[in-house]
C-alpha cells in the first residue's frame, strides 16, 4: 500500500466514525433522557416507554454502526490497497 | 444558646426508602421483557430462513458467516435490552460496550480467509428486520 493512500484510509476512517457518532449521539442522549423524565413522571408506564426506547435506539445506533463498518473495512480490509 | 432548626426532608410519597420498584411499575415492566422475548424469538425465526435460503442459493459457508452475523446482531440486541433496562437505575447513559462484538467480528474477518465481511455485516443487521416485523405485526394488531 503506497503511503497516501494508507494516510488517506486512516483519515477517511476516522472521518467516517466520527461524523457518524455525531448526530446519533445527539438522538440518543435526547432520546434517552426524555424517556427517563417520562418514567419518572408516569412509573406505570415504564415498560412501554422502555421498549419503545430500545427499538429507537437500535435504529439510532445502527447509522453509527455503519460508519463503524467503513471505518473497519477501511483500516483493516482497504479495497484500494 | 438556640441552634437554629434544620429543615427535615422527607422523601417523597411515592418513593420507596430503598429505591425499589413500585407494583405498577413492575407489572409494565412485564411488556418491556415480552418485547425483548418476541424480538429474539423473531430474530431466531428470520436467521433460520434466511440461513436456508443462502444455503440453497449460494453456499454453505457464505451461510455459516451469515449465521456468526445474526448471532453477534442477538448478542448485541440483548446487550443493548439489557443497557436500557439499567438506564436510569444504576446507569445514567446508554453505553456502547454491545458494539465490541461487532469490532472482534469484523476485524476477524478481515484477517481470516474463511470469513466475508459482507454476510457478516448483512447477519447482523437481522435485528432491524426482526423490529421493522414486529412494527408492522403491532400497527395491523392496532388498526384492526
Amino acid at each position: 500500500m503506497s503511503p497516501i493512500v494508507a494516510a488517506a484510509s486512516v483519515i477517511a476512517a476516522a472521518l467516517a466514525i466520527g461524523l457518524a457518532a455525531i448526530g446519533p449521539g445527539i438522538g440518543q442522549g435526547n432520546a434517552s433522557g426524555s424517556a427517563v423524565e417520562g418514567i419518572a413522571r408516569q412509573p406505570e408506564a415504564e415498560g412501554k416507554i422502555r421498549g419503545t426506547l430500545l427499538l429507537t435506539l437500535a435504529f439510532m445506533e445502527s447509522l453509527t454502526i455503519y460508519g463503524l463498518v467503513i471505518a473497519l473495512v477501511l483500516l483493516f480490509a482497504n479495497p484500494f490497497a | 444558646m438556640n441552634s437554629p432548626e434544620l429543615p427535615i426532608e422527607t422523601p417523597p410519597e411515592n418513593e420507596s426508602p430503598s429505591g425499589e420498584q413500585s407494583p405498577e411499575s413492575n407489572d409494565s415492566m412485564q411488556e418491556y421483557y415480552q418485547l425483548q422475548q418476541n424480538l429474539l424469538r423473531d430474530t431466531l425465526i428470520l436467521t433460520g430462513i434466511i440461513f436456508g435460503s443462502v444455503w440453497i442459493f449460494y453456499s454453505l459457508n457464505i451461510a455459516l458467516n451469515y449465521v456468526i452475523g445474526a448471532c453477534t446482531g442477538v448478542v448485541y440486541l440483548k446487550m443493548l435490552a439489557r443497557n436500557v433496562e439499567q438506564l436510569g437505575r444504576q446507569r445514567k447513559q446508554v453505553g456502547k460496550t454491545q458494539l465490541v462484538g461487532l469490532i472482534v467480528v469484523i476485524v476477524l474477518a478481515s484477517q481470516i480467509d474463511q470469513l466475508k465481511i459482507v454476510p457478516i455485516f448483512l447477519g447482523f443487521l437481522t435485528y432491524k428486520a426482526a423490529i421493522i416485523v414486529y412494527m408492522f405485526r403491532t400497527l395491523s394488531s392496532s388498526s384492526s
